[in-house]
């Protein structure tokens, strides 16, 4: 299968798993959106040998996963290309900082090997968490969302119909490839002599359905300002959805859970 | 009622894409645009809605068209591109809808009620939450007829409504164009459509008119079409089996669901 | 080039994020005072070519592998730098959105990196001065127009780029996160963004050359055909942009052929007494010119943190801790999975039930 039509798939399945039903799903947008705002800047903010701390943050996207019923597998295959990205910035740490920083019998744990753990949970953390957001979301309520909390409508707008082309254009690639492919067998991709033509045709073509497509909005009203078909009002649940997750977050960075439940059981050796 | 008085449209210097057109269309006539490619049928819509500058005179319901009268003009004629994806750019068929009667200052419960009126007159329910991006190309066709009949329009003009579409599809938007009681004008290539949907044909050839009258008159002169570039509709010319023949009588073969209007691919076979 | 939420310090993240704020802010109050609004869709459908045309792959003459678009220059030349950088911004948006390219934490920075210097950096330094420039006056016309889009292209393709992986660097040495030192971290990025960028900016001045020749009124700057050879303000910008380009080049050079094998050496093997903290602040402290930002940014990672790093002073206390750490960790891991079963039983009995 070619890259566009997995963009394109990429597209249809995450359109999918937005319009699924749950408690998730119907949270108000914007009480998502600030939660993953906050939950992602308390996990990168934890210090990088707080391993004990940062675990707690699993919690969440767990908790998410098991209530909107989206697989984890779908989430980490989708990641795939991205995670090594972020796990190969921390394979550094290991040989740089070789302080031991404690030791499990003979065996001693360099600060570098903690940090290099941190680094790739939060690295982990942070994806699920938008991953979640986005696939418990679908993109005009996100739109909706941000035009609440005063993103110039002239972005939203722009982002709304932007993620509208883009499969219109995904597809239309995804035609012009398979004619290239078909008359140049055995080429990996586009040969140099055509690199210009190849996008510019579309590039015109484009342009000129711009045009016409802010005819089709002129003759429909427009006048420089969208109506959202999103008029969900926030229900009791969202602000308590909001208000706990936030609050939840912060005491998790506050003081380090895991340390206190585990000195609960160990008998209090903190 | 329409009114083209003198009427001249030009994209260069020079080069005259419409010259000095007159007609006439009353209110509740279905009239046919046809010509062969660049004759001038697209340039005729967008002049009618004051999208291109024009020379002459045109009134629409005595309203001129320019500046102040555009908005005025625009609500009381719906234009259906040829391009359904040009047509629709709001994620979902409901909010394209919305798009243009809450920019039009309905209410949104009046507004809500109007597309539900529309979407069961067009049979096409099942499609308001549908995305833009997911639909076949006759469900898209339908669509982009559902949010110009939105509006509640006096005339639609509707430029090419069955190109790029299966037979059964075709015959569904006839079907359609059939139904309403608009005043109509359809510009197309296929003949056969032209014949079906309506009862006057004007034929523009360079820009100007060669022929305006009866669709049986003119759709049956061989040597006019054929002047003209066109060749007569194929049911007329005997390409076609019987069964087609029944098209002349209006839409007849849909009542006994002939030729398996097939039931997965129709949105509104009963 | 697409950072990961966790390379960024909450501190250096909101900088990023107001900065790229304020540079979209400025684009649009710029958009709509032109009344650019029949621009909007324009925009829109260009911005989705360019994010699929991310897609293809382009095969690089000479060599097994392939190059890639990124956008930034393309946009704002055919855009214009304000209508770019937006439309830049929301491509950045839907990738980080719906392909997790870059996190939604660092797409401030990704912005910045990606989309401001591509379009205002790229726009008035590169683009802008060049095609006003009497650059080939000598030559036919089109052939210098042509010639002029290449350059311009490719030479603001490169810039951007170096740009764009400095501030990578920057914004990941700033955070603290990575231990790999700052000049050996420049080292790795610097020369692989040298490469990336020329392709792209061929790739890009193939396109633009294109449209320069079909449809020349498209390209911001391009239309030559009213008055000829425009040459206002010609030859200083030109000077300018060429001393921008070298002291960057150079910069990046010296920085390259210093940092790069002796750094990576010196924190490997050498000074493992002074370990690593010391190297690092060192380096911070070597930023000179970027001193200030970087007080700035450390400033407001000290307030944003709810909890100064405590227990990590001295490593006894860590160690401390350890022990009810790993325990505790194992407890949060067993909750972790038990809520994971549990939604599937109950998903499992409303299948049944």
């Amino acid at each position: 299968m070619d890259k566009t039509d997995h963009a394109a798939y990429g597209f249809r399945e995450m359109d999918e798993l937005a319009a699924r039903q749950s408690p998730v799903h119907s949270l108000h947008p914007l009480a998502k959106l600030i939660t993953t705002f906050v939950y992602i800047f308390v996990t990168v903010s934890f210090h990088r040998y707080d391993l004990s701390g940062l675990i707690v943050m699993v919690l969440y996207p767990a908790l998410m996963f098991t209530v909107s019923g989206i697989p984890v597998s779908t989430c980490f295959y989708k990641l795939r290309f991205v995670l090594p990205l972020v796990l190969a910035v921390g394979l550094f740490n290991p040989f740089f900082d070789r302080e031991p920083l404690l030791t499990i019998g003979s065996l001693g744990i360099s600060g570098g090997m903690i940090s290099m753990t941190t680094l790739m949970l939060k690295g982990i953390f942070c994806l699920t968490a938008s991953f979640l957001l986005a696939a418990t979301t679908p993109m005009d309520s996100v739109c909706a969302a941000l035009r609440k909390i005063r993103v110039p409508g002239m972005i939203v707008t722009l982002l709304l119909l932007t993620y509208r082309y883009i499969s219109v254009m995904l597809e239309e690639l995804s035609v012009m490839t398979t004619a290239y492919k078909l008359r140049a067998p055995g080429q990996k991709g586009i040969r140099y002599n055509a690199w210009g033509s190849f996008l510019g045709q579309l590039l015109l073509r484009t342009m000129d359905r711009g045009q016409e497509l802010f005819e089709s909005m002129q003759l429909r009203g427009f006048q420089g300002e969208f109506w959202y078909a999103d008029v969900k009002k926030a229900r009791m649940t969202d602000y308590l959805f909001t208000v706990v997750t936030v609050t939840l977050f912060v005491l998790c960075r506050r003081f380090s859970i895991a340390v206190l439940t585990g000195s609960l059981v160990t008998g209090g050796a903190v | 009622m329409i009114r083209f008085e003198q009427v001249s449209c030009e994209y260069e210097k020079g080069k005259k894409a419409l010259d000095a057109l007159n007609f006439e269309i009353t209110e509740g006539e279905s009239v046919g645009l046809i010509g062969a490619n660049g004759a001038g049928k697209s340039t005729l819509m967008k002049a009618l809605l004051g999208l291109l500058p024009h020379t002459g005179k045109i009134t629409v319901d005595g309203l001129m068209v320019s500046g102040t009268n555009l908005k005025e003009i625009r609500k009381k004629t719906g234009l259906v591109l040829q391009n359904s994806d040009n047509q629709m750019f709001m994620p979902t068929v409901y909010e394209d809808m919305m798009f243009g009667l809450l920019n039009y200052g309905m209410s949104r419960e009046e507004a809500d009620k109007r597309v539900d009126e529309v979407l069961g007159q067009l049979g096409i329910k099942e499609l308001k939450n549908q995305y833009n991006h997911k639909m076949s190309g006759g469900e898209k066709r339908m669509a982009a007829i559902a949010v110009v009949l939105a509006m509640n329009p006096e005339t639609i003009l509707m430029d090419e409504p069955t190109s790029a579409l299966d037979p059964c599809n075709r015959r569904i938007v006839i079907r359609t164009i059939c139904s309403l009681t608009q005043t109509r004008l359809i510009a197309s290539h296929d003949l056969d459509l032209i014949l079906d949907t309506c009862s006057r044909v004007i034929l523009l050839s360079g820009g100007k008119i060669a022929a305006d009258g009866p669709a049986q008159e003119i759709l049956r002169d061989r040597e006019l079409l054929e002047a003209n570039r066109m060749e007569l509709p194929l049911c007329l010319s005997g390409g076609y089996g019987t069964a087609h023949m029944n098209g002349l009588r209006g839409h007849s073969q849909f009542e006994d669901g002939t030729a398996g209007a097939g039931s997965e691919v129709s949105p509104i076979s009963p | 080039m697409h950072m990961a939420d966790a390379l960024l310090s909450p501190g250096v993240a909101a900088t990023m994020y107001v900065l790229s704020g304020t540079a979209a802010g400025i684009s649009v109050a710029r958009l709509k005072k032109d009344e650019d609004t029949q621009k909007l869709p324009v925009m829109a459908v260009t911005a989705a070519l360019v994010f699929a045309g991310q897609m293809i792959n382009y095969t690089i003459p000479g060599t097994g592998s392939s190059g890639h678009l990124c956008g930034g220059m393309m946009l704002s030349a055919l855009l214009g730098p304000f209508a770019g950088f937006l439309s830049m911004i929301v491509i950045l948006t839907i990738q980080c959105l719906f392909f997790a390219d870059g996190g939604l934490l660092a797409l401030g920075a990704n912005c910045w990196n990606m989309a401001f210097y591509g379009c205002f950096v790229g726009y008035f330094l590169i683009w802008r001065p060049i095609m006003q420039s009497r650059i080939g006056a000598k030559m036919e016309k089109k052939a210098a127009g042509r010639f002029k889009v290449i350059l311009a292209s490719v030479l603001g393709c490169i810039v951007t780029l170096q740009l764009g992986a400095f501030s990578v660097v920057l914004e990941t040495s700033l955070s603290g996160i990575t231990e790999l030192p700052f000049g050996a971290f420049c080292g790795l990025m610097q020369p692989i963004h040298l490469a990336i960028g020329l392709v792209e900016g061929l790739i890009t001045a193939a396109v633009l050359v294109f449209v320069f020749e079909s449809r020349p009124e498209l390209l911001q700057e391009a239309d030559f055909r009213a008055d000829g050879v425009t040459g206002k303000g010609s030859l200083r910008s030109t000077v300018v942009t060429l001393a921008v380009v070298t002291v960057f080049v150079g910069g990046a050079l010296s920085l390259f052929a210093s940092g790069s094998p002796d750094g990576l050496e010196w924190a490997l093997f050498g000074n493992k007494e002074a370990g690593y903290s010391e190297n690092m602040a060192l380096d911070e402290e070597n930023f000179g010119v970027e001193s200030s930002a970087a007080d700035t940014a450390a400033s407001i990672q000290e307030k944003t943190a709810f909890l100064p790093d405590y227990a990590f002073s001295n490593s006894d206390s860590a160690a401390g801790t350890t022990v009810s750490g790993i325990v505790g960790s194992a407890l949060v891991a067993a909750v972790a999975a038990a809520i994971c079963l549990i939604g599937r039983f109950f998903r499992k009995k409303t299948v049944h039930g």
